[in-house]
């Protein structure tokens, strides 16, 4: 009984004292008022929200210790102690800003991110599909973007002044052997992989990250879709072959197996080629890929990639009559990964896996037989700690073990070369508060094959204005070994070098983005030879040069309704003295002025998206034998109009129509002379010319699945 | 025996207040549930969504205070003039208090229209660069909260929503979505019925219903 009473004494006693009432103001670390802010009693309803000049007022009924929480997004939250006795209490607080991943600067110098995430974006993943002059290839699509130059009768990736080797290319972080198809002198390739494979792309033009090396110039990393949404069947009919897919997709995987088939033989006896074909381009490729979840935040992907194409063509020979001699071309090739990504305890994550690239070329040329065969393996293991939301520290190690060779058939002859290689590497990121970020990294690595150890340090740093804008500054130094086809002549070949300097400006806002950036990148250590590139001889490392120059990129989906456009120009002055030339030269794919201009219109009412994309440069140089020099004269202006027009009549059919170059300029990418002079003693010289004037596709695309609204807008 | 019928009456109310029928907890909740009904800014929203907070702070066993947060977010989002970054800033937020219910007390399908609902915010925001993507992802996640309750109203109407979009970006008859506005107001009228004014279990969206039903005429 007694206990009873007490019991009631002290409820009436704790109704007897007045409520406490707590007030303050809230203010951010600059003295800002912070409206919004959610300041409380722990454990009790007791609370309230501050005013938009930072002020707070409220009563509780509580008394004695207790804890009063104040918490906002984007912010630290804070705890005081604090006593409640009925007499006023006020509480002045300062809120320190919270890291946030959201809203924090990134580093932008050199990299250009394809995304959904709404940060430094410069693509989404579909405008990789919906450019018209890319005609469904990955590269297509990033050739209009600064620091990019196209080189028609060679379709692969040429990033500032740098050949097209200069540049590797990632799948889920592994690396990709042989990402190009195998293809003849001046007939354009294109990339391998289907681009409705990839979520998206982080594409450096840089200055990147510690993660990657052996690229001078370029990291182009590409992401592959997680799970897919539903179970569906794919049919696609082109007016160049056609291909099904199948996906289905359980609670926790999802497997997607597909098969095309190409063949340009209906299409080139229709429209006229430029091309002397004997056998149009032709070819089939399957994959199968699945993926797994593990347990509530991991991932296990694996991918299979099969394909085989070939191609015979008649290649004129400059000052010689007729059809020049023919060149016929089987290409075999497989790509198989299996990647994983898990979140483990104590804020550690990590990803890994291995890749596999075989490519296999048979080569009739004239009377030659050539074999060659390509084989990189890779693996790579990578953990990252977040030590604090201000600091991260990733490290990984990486073993890359590629073989080569080369055979005659016809005279029985072959050399090859295998090499090891080992590679690690440590990366940190501080972040001293939401606007200001530093990074830095070191990459170190060991070939077997040269016996060479090299250490390649890179930083960077990025500062975001409270006006959106940010600039960000990069530099670092990259290695990469020669091209294999240099390698197995002379196995003792070691890196080439190149140090990259970055400026960059990069500000987005309600839909309009702006980019500028300058840069320096000078060459070193590059191989030179003697002789013809076929038969290179005494290959040496003592070539070097200098690339410089600026881009702009500007982007703007607001001012013109239902309008999307961007435009790029980039400048490259870029000289070097590398493989054959005996001097300092502009390299053929390197021009000067480089612009585009992309435009993507959706009409609703027609239920059509229609493109256009206009590209040009200020031409090719090359060396015109007749007068004294290397690299001695120019092209004229490349020029190239596409257009596209997507028709959706219902939502799971897509009719897409496309065709480059409208206008059948006649682009010439340079010449190539005759090694003997006719008799008024010049060297006769042949254009090197485009295909044909035009390409123009066509192409139907059905999804079905129980959920009629599917599409393929992705698979354009 | 008086001793015991303490002792009795004291345990009663120690299960009293870990359950949902904490007085305390439907007080704080009404009073919270009544703000959210007048609430009209942004700025009333995120005061409601820090009651709700502080609410769910302290009742961590119930996820109605993390979804009614999440809620105020959402509406927050869509009231907001200050652009994308904010709109997705209220959007994220209101996700997180949905994943937080989600992950003590498991999914359920109010929590996963609450997290469609977020989702079409998003969208919204952006549609010309993100309609393509995500409707297939918002449709997803209202079509899973169907499936684990097929008499949701609020999943029904949000659904019957993206299908008029669909058919509207599409050219199609409005048909379907119309029928499915139509069907969310039968469940809604039958909610009403099975449920009081003063429940704190979800009753919202009516007007959604009615709004489309007006614009199916």
């Amino acid at each position: 009984m007694k206990t009873f009473i007490t019991f009631v004494l002290m409820i009436s006693a704790s109704v007897g004292i007045a409520q406490t009432e707590i007030k303050g103001i809230v203010k951010d670390s600059k003295g800002e008022p912070l409206p919004g802010v959610n300041v409380f009693i722990q454990n009790t309803y007791d609370g309230t929200s501050t005013k938009p000049d930072g002020s707070f007022s409220f009563s509780s009924d509580e008394t004695g210790d207790q804890i009063l929480i104040l918490q906002s997004v984007g912010f630290k939250k804070q705890e005081l102690s604090v006593q409640l006795t009925g007499e006023p209490i006020e509480n002045n607080v300062t809120l320190k800003e919270s890291i946030d991943q959201l809203n924090a600067v990134t580093i932008t110098a050199g990299a250009m991110e394809a995304s959904d995430e709404n940060k430094a974006v410069v693509l989404k993943p579909l405008d990789i599909v919906t450019t018209p002059s890319a005609m469904g290839d990955v590269v297509g699509a990033l050739q209009t973007l600064p620091g990019t130059s196209t080189v028609g009768n060679d379709g692969r990736l040429f990033v500032r002044g740098g050949d097209a080797s200069e540049t590797a290319i990632f799948i889920d972080g592994l690396k990709v052997g042989n990402a190009f198809g195998t293809t003849a002198n001046n007939v354009p390739t294109r990339t391998r992989f289907n681009p409705n494979l990839f979520k998206g792309s982080f594409f450096s033009t840089g200055g990147y990250s510690a993660e990657y090396g052996q690229a001078l110039s370029s990291a182009l990393v590409l992401n592959t879709v997680d799970i897919p949404v539903r179970n569906q069947g794919d049919i696609s009919l082109m007016s160049v072959g056609g291909g099904y897919a199948q996906t289905l997709v359980g609670e926790k995987n999802s497997l997607t197996a597909s098969a095309n088939y190409f063949d340009l033989t209906p299409y080139q006896s229709l429209v006229k080629q430029n091309f002397d074909w004997e056998r149009s381009p032709h070819g089939w490729d399957a994959s199968i890929s699945a993926r797994q979840k593990w347990g509530n935040s991991g991932m296990v992907k694996a991918y299979l990639h099969k394909e085989s194409s070939g191609m015979e063509i008649w290649q004129a020979e400059p000052g010689v009559d007729g059809k020049g001699s023919l060149v016929k071309i089987k290409n075999d090739y497989t790509y198989a990964q299996s990647s994983f990504k898990q979140i483990g305890k104590n804020d550690w994550s990590y990803t890994g896996g291995l890749s596999y690239s075989l490519n296999k070329d048979q080569i009739k040329l004239g009377g030659l037989d050539i074999v060659q065969q390509t084989e990189l393996f890779h693996a790579k293991g990578v953990a990252v700690k977040d030590f604090s939301p201000a600091f991260s520290t990733k490290m990984g190690v990486e073993t890359y073990w590629s073989g080569y060779e080369q055979s005659l058939v016809s005279e029985d002859l072959s050399r090859n070369f295998m090499d090891q290689q080992y590679n690690a590497f440590i990366e940190s990121d501080y972040y001293v508060n939401n606007q200001l970020i530093f990074r830095g990294g070191l990459r170190s690595g060991y070939s077997k094959l040269n016996d060479e150890l090299w250490i390649d340090p890179r930083a960077s740093v990025s500062y975001k204005f409270r006006s959106d804008g940010q600039i960000s500054f990069a530099y670092g130094t990259f290695s990469q070994l020669p091209e294999e086809r240099f390698r197995v002549v002379d196995n003792e070949l070691g890196n080439t070098k190149a140090t990259h300097w970055i400026l960059n400006y990069f500000h987005s806002k309600n839909g309009r983005t702006f980019r500028a950036e300058a840069f320096y990148k000078g060459y070193d250590q590059l191989l030179t030879f003697e002789g013809d590139v076929q038969f290179p001889e005494q290959l040496r490392l003592d070539g070097n040069g200098v690339a410089k120059g600026m881009d702009f990129f500007f982007r703007d989906n607001k001012t013109f309704k239902n309008t999307d456009f961007w435009i790029t120009y980039s400048l490259v002055d870029s000289e070097r003295k590398f493989g054959g030339y005996q001097t300092s030269v502009q390299p053929g794919f390197a021009p000067l002025h480089n612009g585009s201009v992309v435009v993507k219109h959706f009409i609703s009412p027609l239920k059509s998206q229609i493109g256009m994309s206009f590209s040009m440069n200020d031409g090719y140089t090359y060396t015109n034998p007749n007068i004294p020099g290397e690299q001695n004269s120019k092209t004229k202006s490349y020029q190239d109009l596409s257009l596209s027009w997507s028709y959706l009549p219902k939502p799971n059919l897509i009719i897409h129509l496309a065709c480059s170059n409208v206008l059948g300029r006649n682009n010439v990418f340079g010449y190539q002379y005759a090694s003997e002079t006719n008799d008024n003693n010049l060297f006769t010289g042949m254009p090197i010319q485009q295909g044909a004037p035009r390409f123009l596709f066509l192409g139907v695309f059905l999804t079905l699945s129980s959920d009629k609204k599917a599409n393929q807008l992705n698979n354009l | 025996m008086k001793k015991y019928t303490l002792i009795f009456a004291l345990f009663l109310f120690g299960i009293c207040t870990s359950n949902a029928n904490d007085p305390a907890y439907i007080k704080a909740m009404a009073k919270q549930l009544e703000a959210l009904e007048k609430a009209q800014t942004t700025t009333d929203f995120q005061e409601v969504a820090n009651g709700f907070n502080r609410i769910a702070e302290k009742n961590s066993e119930e996820w109605l205070a993390d979804y009614y947060a999440g809620l105020a977010l959402v509406n927050a989002g869509f009231r907001s003039q200050e652009g994308i970054k904010e709109k997705d800033a209220f959007y994220h937020e209101a996700k997180n208090h949905v994943e937080k219910a989600i992950k003590a007390h498991g999914e359920n399908a109010e929590l996963l229209t609450l997290k469609g609902y977020a989702l079409m915010g998003e969208l919204s925001a952006d549609p010309g660069s993100r309609g393509q993507h995500m409707s297939s992802v918002v449709m997803g996640a209202f079509g899973k909260a169907l499936s684990m309750d097929p008499e949701n109203p609020r999943a029904m109407v949000m659904m019957a929503q993206m299908e008029l979009g669909m058919a509207q970006f599409f050219g199609q008859g409005p048909e379907k979505a119309c029928g499915m506005a139509q069907k969310s107001m039968q469940l809604f009228e039958k909610e009403a019925a099975k449920t009081s004014e003063k429940d704190i279990s979800p009753r919202w969206g009516k007007d959604m219903a009615e709004q489309m039903i007006t614009q199916c005429k």
